[in-house]
């Protein structure tokens, strides 16, 4: 799998992308959980064969999930969610719900050990991998979708094999397999290439603005309460009318 | 380069999370356009040794214009800034200078000969690979940048993935699809990368779903927060 730091970040970026007013140091790690929890399916294959990669990366989970939550908050007469949660909540949850099949899932997807989409009803590790490209010799030439490919999946994707065939070695579970290696080397990684790199010190970067700049208002607010001399600056006006917005969004 | 779709996709990321109430259609066109435009030193490269890569994709000019930002509209009595634009879009310069400096040269730097980091204080190309885990046996790994103490002199040597000068190294691209200073056979095959890894895929993938989302919330019923 994509190291859990990576899925972390991606979480990390959606929250801040779609959390809008709900946006604080709470919201945040509930959907940073979300998008790491899909990892903790290295846990399972100590006991389940071949559980790394599929039982949470799986599509059906968060399937289930989204309908359920469709169901409750726009189908039903009276949100069992939106009376104890609120507006709030909702968004939250959906954006959770984002984070565990996009942060969690996708970067397993696309192009590193693959994920076992329609486990448990059909077994095959998938990952997207290929190219995209326009040349001035022939034309576009694209290798990320496949028919008729040969191999376990029933999906145009390309296949790596079923749980039988194909072992993910994770830091919870060095070989892969069932049963406890207690003696085995492990390696958890942080990030495995330059790029994985480039989006955590992004998303830890985009972070600190975000928390800086509500924290800042935030003062800003408490201060405009206990008194309301001294609001010289244009910065100031501006931020706390940015505040006031956001609060009414 | 890695193609600009995939800068665009991530800066789309990155943008969504900032930009907060300036988020808008203009406000994206224009950090997508600052994510276009370092792109022009394709362009130089037929007058100047090894530009692409390194007019438009150092930290040097990035960092300059942010110092300048600053100084404009936080420091000085009267700022230059302020009275020609809105407060809005000098938010916005803000984000484009986050997007320019971690989705646009950051994803170059891993790709290919890299990116002149240091360029125009100092001329190398530098290439960003590696990783970092914890391993059972070794601890804390990682192989970035490359400590090395000679046992003999005590000297140091750090190695952080150098390259060449812009008198040495081209970075291929659709307007110099070759290096110049090698014979070239007619026709060249110009490419026009879109995504040419999983990742790079993901990474446009993600842009365009944030951007869907961030509609759909949009165009749901305005929230009264509880």
């Amino acid at each position: 799998m994509a190291p859990t730091l990576v899925n972390a970040a991606f979480g990390a970026l959606l929250a801040a992308a779609l959390l809008g007013a709900a946006f604080d140091r709470r919201s945040v790690a509930v959907v940073v959980a979300a998008a790491v929890l899909p990892d903790l399916d290295a846990v399972a294959s100590l006991a389940v064969p071949g559980a790394t990669n599929a039982l949470l990366h799986a599509v059906w989970l968060p399937l289930a999930a989204g309908v359920a939550l469709y169901w409750d908050t726009e189908i039903r007469d009276v949100s069992r969610l939106r009376e104890r949660a609120g507006r709030r909540g909702v968004r939250i949850a959906w954006v959770a719900l984002a984070a565990f099949l996009v942060a969690g899932v996708g970067p397993d997807l696309f192009g590193s050990e693959g994920a076992n989409l329609l486990y448990p009803l059909h077994d095959a590790y998938y990952v997207v991998s290929g190219g995209f490209l326009l040349s001035t010799e022939e034309g576009i030439v694209q290798t990320f979708v496949s028919f008729g490919a040969s191999g376990p999946g029933i999906l145009p994707l390309e296949a790596l094999g079923t749980t039988d065939s194909y072992a993910i070695a994770t830091f919870a579970n060095p070989g892969g397999r069932p049963g406890l290696s207690l003696g085995a080397e492990r390696e958890f990684a942080l990030v495995r290439t330059g790029w994985q790199l480039v989006v955590v010190a992004a998303a830890a970067a985009l972070l600190a603005v975000r928390f800086r700049r509500g924290g800042r208002a935030g003062r800003e607010s408490q201060e405009g309460r206990g008194s309301q001399e001294g609001r010289g600056s244009q910065e100031d006006r501006k931020e706390s009318t940015e505040n006031a917005a956001e609060v009414s969004r | 380069m890695v193609s600009s779709v995939v800068h665009a996709g991530f800066a789309l990321l990155l943008a969504a999370g900032l930009l907060g109430d300036h988020y808008d259609r203009r406000a994206l066109a224009a950090v997508l356009a600052i994510i276009v435009i370092p792109e022009a030193d394709s362009f130089l490269g037929s007058i100047m040794s090894g530009a692409h890569r390194t007019v438009g994709h150092n930290l040097v000019l990035p960092a300059a214009a942010a110092a300048l930002l600053y100084y404009d509209t936080r420091l000085r009595e009267r700022s230059a800034l302020r009275e020609r634009l809105a407060d809005r879009w000098i938010a916005v310069a803000w984000v484009g200078l986050f997007v320019h400096a971690f989705a646009h040269v950051p994803l170059d730097w891993v790709h290919l000969e890299g990116v002149n980091v240091f360029w125009p204080l100092r001329d190398r190309f530098y290439l960003l690979d590696g990783e970092i885990l914890l391993s059972t046996a070794d601890g804390f790994v990682q192989t970035f940048v490359d400590l090395q103490v000679d046992p003999e002199t005590g000297g140091r040597t750090v190695d952080a993935g150098g390259g060449g000068t812009t008198e040495t190294v081209h970075v291929n691209n659709p307007v110099q699809p070759r290096d110049p200073d090698e014979p070239i056979e007619e026709p060249v095959e110009r490419i026009f990368p879109v995504a040419n890894a999983g990742w790079r895929l993901y990474l446009v993938g993600t842009g365009l779903f944030a951007l869907a989302a961030r509609r759909l919330q949009d165009r749901a019923p305005p929230e009264d927060e509880s």
